[in-house]
């Protein structure tokens, strides 16, 4: 806070001790209780109960919503007819209220059955999005052709945007709450930006190894730092296919480790197009899925990032494991690092196959029996599917069409009812209506806070879906 | 107006009560906080002390302060309030402790009157699916099942919940309480306690019928005291209507109704019962069913005394069966649309009968030629108001209650009903209806292929 009026003297205060502030000429009256949860009453000197009110050269207007915040717990749905989302979480900042309003700010818990498409955020100029990245707490980075625009995680309103180096970022994930790392389709190398500046580039190189000059990035882990660990990854592939994952230090920006090396000269070693890091298992997961003349193949490996050692890997079609589903190979994978599981759609059937991450092995997969026929009637061979896990729940995107399945709710966990029990409990429900689908092809899907991040194929800007607080009922 | 001003003045000094919110001062009378219930917290503060420095202080918006205190004064809410959300005023008020009070001016039961509704929001669903099923409670709540969820409003229609239950569709449900709901479906055995808020099911009863095969739901009801849910075996070949304890542990209390058809053997009396109302002021649950077949549409509707397991009256439709069947308490009349005339009968349970026939308020000559032309309608009763639903238009019936010296030809029997189309013209040929639900001073009505719920509600200003 600038304007301090003294150092904090008095810690002894007893919770129900009345405070008067006067903010921009208006008396406000509270207690220690309720602004203990602020920076702002150790800012404040508070001795007698007849001091005269401590003065703050402030709009009181705006106080008085945030008064209440802290009083309730809860941001009053009046305040932002007043001032936007925005306004209150800088005011608040000013006032040094810190953990409690930034929860009360963002939306209710995500919920896939109750969501809907809330708002589209477009960067000002080129909005077509390349990639985005929503796993930072802090912010949400857009790529749209060369530039990073940088957009608050809470209230969504845009804060800057950078023009970088390269002529396009075909993927970008925050590794740092400062750097943000980049890569393209058209010039190698993994670059470092903070919010103004190029910090450093990194590139991949042997020099035993001729084959290996000029690769490019094709996938960079949602940050391998989640749980606060000190590395991430990234995938870098070749001119002539060759391609491994790079484990790199977040503080050194240089290499520790490469690992998975491939020569790329089939579908199965192809370069790698997902990273996410399981925190729980250590487990570096990369899938990769092509589509050519012959129809969809894929694969998905399992890394221990320490030793480098590949710990399973599956590949469709063939491979040493064996499909009992010959045919029906993989449209999308994902993994789910906190339910612990591999989700997957098959390209031909449009079934959703999942894979506890515990008990892999050579035929791990248990496809999930949909009891609502009408929905799998809308699926049709070759389309788009894009499989994205987030909050105990698999989103789907087919073309342009959202659903999740999602578990129900229990009254008490039937212990050792095996797998095929747990996921009987799943559902599939569509989150959109037919005219959201109807927006174009969905390319990524992405969770983060408590919203569901979209983008489309040559649509501009990304969806944001929340779970809504208010019921959105409209007056006729 | 004087008069009340001066009584109010003539009151001792000590009754003043002055209260300190937020840094502001509010002066008012022990009399008016008690308005506010005797266990709300503006009640319980005192008036003992007077001295300006120990004014009882609560740390909370002056502003919002204000707005219950000329509510408390007035009973009206000042125009002032709508500088805030219903959703503020009501987390507000219950921190006073005056939501109830909140409840009985916004959403009040008493305040319904069919003459004043008028289609003025639409509640929206998230997902794909339309509605299959609707269910109120006295003060407005309303539990909505679409595909297999259930997404619950609350009395001031802000969306409380949606959880995701066994169903792939819900075909009945009926609210137990505020958080618990009864859901039931003709493709899935069982009927089960749901808890709205938490999204588990609390029960899960089962009708064991001699095949011992599946019971699938046919339908809910009510009263305060039982929960009644038709069951129809799996294979088609029993039913019976099973009555639940609904202030215990859902017991089953009582088995009525029991049907099992063996062969060809078939009778219009074994057909199970598709809509079950309490007539509360005849204690009788009335149950209802009808069947299509190659001679027509056939029905049953049986007046049953719950406690004996006894069907006290009984009338067999054959030739102008009804599509829907509804009793009025209040009015103590039965009513129905005849599924080939599309015409509205009523029947007079205040003298009834084996012999007791309907009698027609409408044009009795279509009674022979229509066809089919009241196929899907609808007929609910809400207090002593009819409502029937012809395709996508809604009619409401009232007793019109005439002076004996009137002698007109308006006359059937000695009741006399008439018909009001209500809404207005762009409201006409809308989709067709599917449920006419009512709670606290509203209307809700579904449509087919129509996501949004219509509230219906007398509209303000």
């Amino acid at each position: 806070m600038e304007t301090k009026v003294s150092a904090s003297s008095s810690p002894e205060l007893s919770p129900n001790h009345r405070i008067k502030l006067n903010i921009g000429g208006k008396i406000f009256e509270t207690t220690v209780s309720t602004l203990q949860s602020s920076a702002l009453l150790a800012s404040l000197s508070i001795s007698t109960p007849t001091q005269p009110p401590i003065f703050i050269d402030r709009n009181p207007d705006i106080f008085s919503p945030l008064l209440s915040l802290l009083r309730t717990h809860r941001l009053h749905s009046t305040a932002l007819r007043h001032f936007s989302l925005h306004q209150l979480v800088n005011e608040s900042q000013f006032y040094g209220l810190h953990s409690c309003p930034l929860s009360s700010f963002s939306p209710p818990p995500f919920s896939p059955f109750d969501a809907s498409f809330v708002t589209s955020i477009s960067p000002p100029s080129s909005a077509i999005v390349s990639d985005f990245s929503a796993s930072s707490t802090t912010s949400l980075l857009l790529a749209h052709s060369g530039k990073i625009s940088y957009y608050d995680a809470t209230t969504l309103s845009h804060s800057s945007t950078l023009r970088t180096h390269l002529d396009g970022i075909s993927a970008i994930a925050a590794i740092t709450p400062n750097i943000s790392a980049v890569g393209s389709n058209s010039s190698a190398g993994l670059h470092f930006y903070t919010r103004a500046d190029h910090v450093g580039s990194l590139y991949w190189v042997d020099n035993s190894d001729t084959r290996v000059q000029k690769s490019r990035v094709t996938s960079i882990s949602d940050s391998v730092g989640n749980g606060g660990e000190s590395v991430f990854s990234a995938a870098f592939e070749c001119k002539h296919g060759e391609n491994a994952v790079l484990i790199v230090d977040k503080s050194t920006l240089k290499v520790v480790v490469e690992i998975g090396r491939q020569s790329g000269n089939s579908a199965k070693s192809s370069a790698i197009r997902k990273l996410r890091w399981v925190p729980q298992l250590g487990l570096l997961v990369g899938s990769a899925v092509n589509c050519g003349a012959f129809g969809y193949s894929g694969y998905v490996r399992l890394w221990d990032p320490r030793s480098g050692e590949m710990i399973w890997e599956t590949n469709e079609p063939g491979g040493m494991v064996r499909n009992s589903r010959l045919g029906d190979t993989m449209g999308d994978i994902d993994v789910d690092p906190e339910g612990l599981y591999l989700a997957k759609v098959g390209s031909k059937t449009g079934d959703l196959g999942v894979a506890d991450l515990r008990k892999l092995g050579s035929d791990p997969w248990v496809y999930l029996k949909d009891p609502n026929p009408g929905l799998s009637a809308n699926w049709k061979d070759g389309g788009s599917v894009v499989v994205h896990c987030f909050k105990g729940n698999v989103f789907v995107g087919r073309d342009g069409g959202l659903e999740a399945w999602s578990k129900m709710e229990e009254r008490e966990v039937v212990e050792g009812g095996g797998d095929e029990m747990k996921w009987s409990l799943y559902r599939r429900n569509y989150v959109d209506k037919v005219e959201d689908s109807e927006r174009g092809i969905i390319r990524k899907i992405e969770g983060g806070g408590n919203r569901l991040f979209v983008s489309r194929e040559n649509v501009e800007g990304i969806e944001v879906w929340e779970t809504s607080r208010l019921s959105g009922v409209k007056a006729v | 107006m004087n008069s009340s001003f001066g009584s109010q003045k003539s009151e001792p000094e000590s009754n003043i009560v002055t209260l300190n919110v937020g840094g502001e001062l509010f002066q008012t009378t022990q009399k008016t906080l008690a308005l506010a219930g005797p266990n709300s917290f503006l009640s319980t503060i005192s008036s003992s002390s007077n001295s300006i420095s120990d004014v009882p202080f609560i740390d909370r918006d002056p502003e919002l302060f204000s707005v219950f205190l000329s509510f408390l004064r007035t009973g009206n809410f000042p125009s002032k309030s709508t500088n805030f959300d219903l959703e503020t005023l009501i987390s507000e008020s219950q921190f006073y402790g005056v939501e109830p009070l909140l409840i009985d001016s916004l959403s009040n039961p008493s305040q319904f009157n069919p003459l004043n509704l008028e289609k003025s929001l639409l509640l929206p669903l998230n997902g794909r699916d339309t509605t299959s099923a609707i269910s109120t409670t006295t003060f407005g709540s309303v539990h909505v099942a679409h595909g297999s969820k259930i997404t619950s409003f609350d009395w001031s229609l802000t969306r409380k919940s949606t959880i995701l239950t066994q169903f792939v569709a819900i075909d009945s449900l009926l609210a137990v309480s505020p958080d618990v709901a009864a859901a039931g479906a003709t493709d899935f055995s069982g009927l089960q306690i749901i808890d709205l808020e938490k999204g588990y099911v609390k029960e899960n009863l089962n009708w064991e019928n001699s095949t011992r095969s599946s019971s699938t739901v046919q339908a809910i009801g009510s009263s305060n005291e039982h929960l009644f849910t038709s069951f129809e075996s799996g294979r088609r070949n029993s039913n019976a209507i099973v009555v639940y304890d609904l202030l215990g542990d859902f017991r089953p209390v009582f088995e009525i109704s029991r049907n099992e058809m063996y062969g060809a053997e078939f009778n219009s009396s074994l057909i199970p019962a598709t809509k079950l109302s309490w007539v509360s002021s005849y204690n009788l649950l009335m149950a209802s069913g009808s069947h299509s077949g190659p001679t027509g549409v056939l029905g049953s509707i049986k007046l049953w005394d719950v406690r004996s397991g006894n069907a006290v009256w009984e009338m067999k439709e054959e030739v102008d069966c009804f599509a829907d069947v509804a009793v009025s308490s209040s009015l103590s009349c039965m009513f129905k649309v005849g599924i080939n005339s599309g015409e509205v009968f009523f029947l007079d349970l205040r003298n009834l009968s084996p012999e007791s026939e309907w009698v027609c308020l409408g044009n009795k000559t279509k009674l022979i030629n229509a066809k089919k032309e009241g196929l899907g309608c609808k007929v609910e009763c809400h207090g002593s108001n009819v409502f029937v639903s012809k395709g996508g238009d809604i009619e409401l019936w009232s007793e019109v209650l005439v002076n004996s010296s009137l002698n007109g030809e308006n006359r059937s029997g000695d009741r006399v009903f008439k018909r009001s189309l209500m809404g207005r013209v762009e409201d006409m040929g809308s989709n067709k209806v599917t449920n006419l639900r009512f709670g606290g001073n509203k209307m809700f009505v579904t449509r087919k292929d129509q996501q949004p719920i219509e509230v219906w509600q007398k509209n303000e200003g």
